[in-house]
C-alpha cells in the first residue's frame, strides 16, 4: 500500500512538497513508513535521525500500527522559540 | 497550579500577553503567598541568522509554520508537564504562528514557583523540550 506522509519545514523545503507518498508493506508499522521514507526518499536521510512520526497528531511509538486514512507527519528536530 | 498554553497569529506582543493572562483560569491559579518567584522569558526574532551555507545574514522576519492542532496540544501537554515536574505553582506559554518581523517577539515563557531555583530550572527545561516535541518550525525571510 501507498502511505502520504506530510513534512514541514527543511524538510519540506528538501523534498520540494508539503508531503511526500512511500509504499509500505501491508499492515504497515511506524518503522516500516520511516524505513520506506530512507529508502525511496534520500533527500530526506539528513532528518531521519532526529525525526518522528506522528499519527493522527500524536508521537507514535516504531512498532504502532499505521491504519488506512491515518495521517502521518514526519516531525524533526527543528524547533521553534 | 495552573498551566496556559497558546500559539497565536503573528508576534506575541504585551496585549496578547496581557490578555492571556486576564483569563479566569489563570487569575484563579493565583497562589499568592506562595509565590517566591516569577521567571519570564521573551524570545526575540533577531536580526543575524546563519544560513544553509553557514555565513551569518540579516533577516527581516520568520514565518512560524505550526502542525495544527497538534502544536497547540503538544504546548499544552508540555506546560502541564513542566508544572508538575518543577512543582510550579503557574506557567504560560505563548508562541508565534505565522510571520514575526526582526525585533518582535514570538514566544513568551512566564513561570512562577515558591522558589527562584526551580522556576529558573524550570525555564530552561521547557525551552529545550519546546525545540523537540513542539511541531513548530521557523522559515527565515532574507532581507
Amino acid at each position: 500500500m501507498t502511505v502520504q506522509v506530510l513534512v514541514f519545514g527543511a524538510i519540506a523545503a528538501a523534498a520540494n512538497a508539503h508531503s511526500v507518498s512511500v509504499a509500505v508493506p501491508s499492515s504497515p508499522t511506524v518503522a516500516d513508513v520511516l524505513a520506506a521514507l530512507a529508502a525511496e526518499h534520500p533527500a530526506l536521510r539528513f532528518a531521519l535521525p532526529s525525526a518522528r512520526l506522528a499519527i493522527n497528531s500524536a508521537f507514535a511509538a516504531s512498532t504502532a500500527a499505521v491504519g488506512p486514512g491515518d495521517e502521518l507527519a514526519l516531525i524533526a528536530l527543528v524547533g521553534g522559540g | 497550579m495552573t498551566a496556559l498554553a497558546h500559539i497565536v497569529d503573528g508576534p506575541v506582543t504585551s496585549e496578547v500577553v496581557t490578555q492571556a493572562l486576564a483569563t479566569p483560569a489563570w487569575r484563579a491559579g493565583r497562589e499568592g503567598a506562595h509565590t517566591g518567584a516569577i521567571v519570564r522569558f521573551d524570545g526575540v526574532v533577531r536580526r543575524m541568522e546563519v544560513d544553509a551555507s553557514g555565513e551569518g545574514r540579516a533577516l527581516v522576519a520568520l514565518d512560524y509554520q505550526t502542525y495544527d492542532p497538534m502544536a497547540d496540544r503538544e504546548l499544552t501537554a508540555l506546560a502541564a508537564r513542566i508544572l508538575e515536574t518543577h512543582a510550579l505553582l503557574r506557567i504560560a506559554a505563548i508562541h508565534s504562528r505565522g510571520r514575526v518581523e526582526v525585533g518582535a517577539t514570538s514566544f513568551v515563557l512566564i513561570v512562577e514557583a515558591a522558589h527562584r531555583a526551580e522556576a529558573l530550572v524550570a525555564m530552561e527545561a521547557f525551552i529545550d523540550a519546546l525545540k523537540v516535541d513542539a511541531p513548530i518550525w521557523k522559515r527565515p525571510i532574507w532581507a
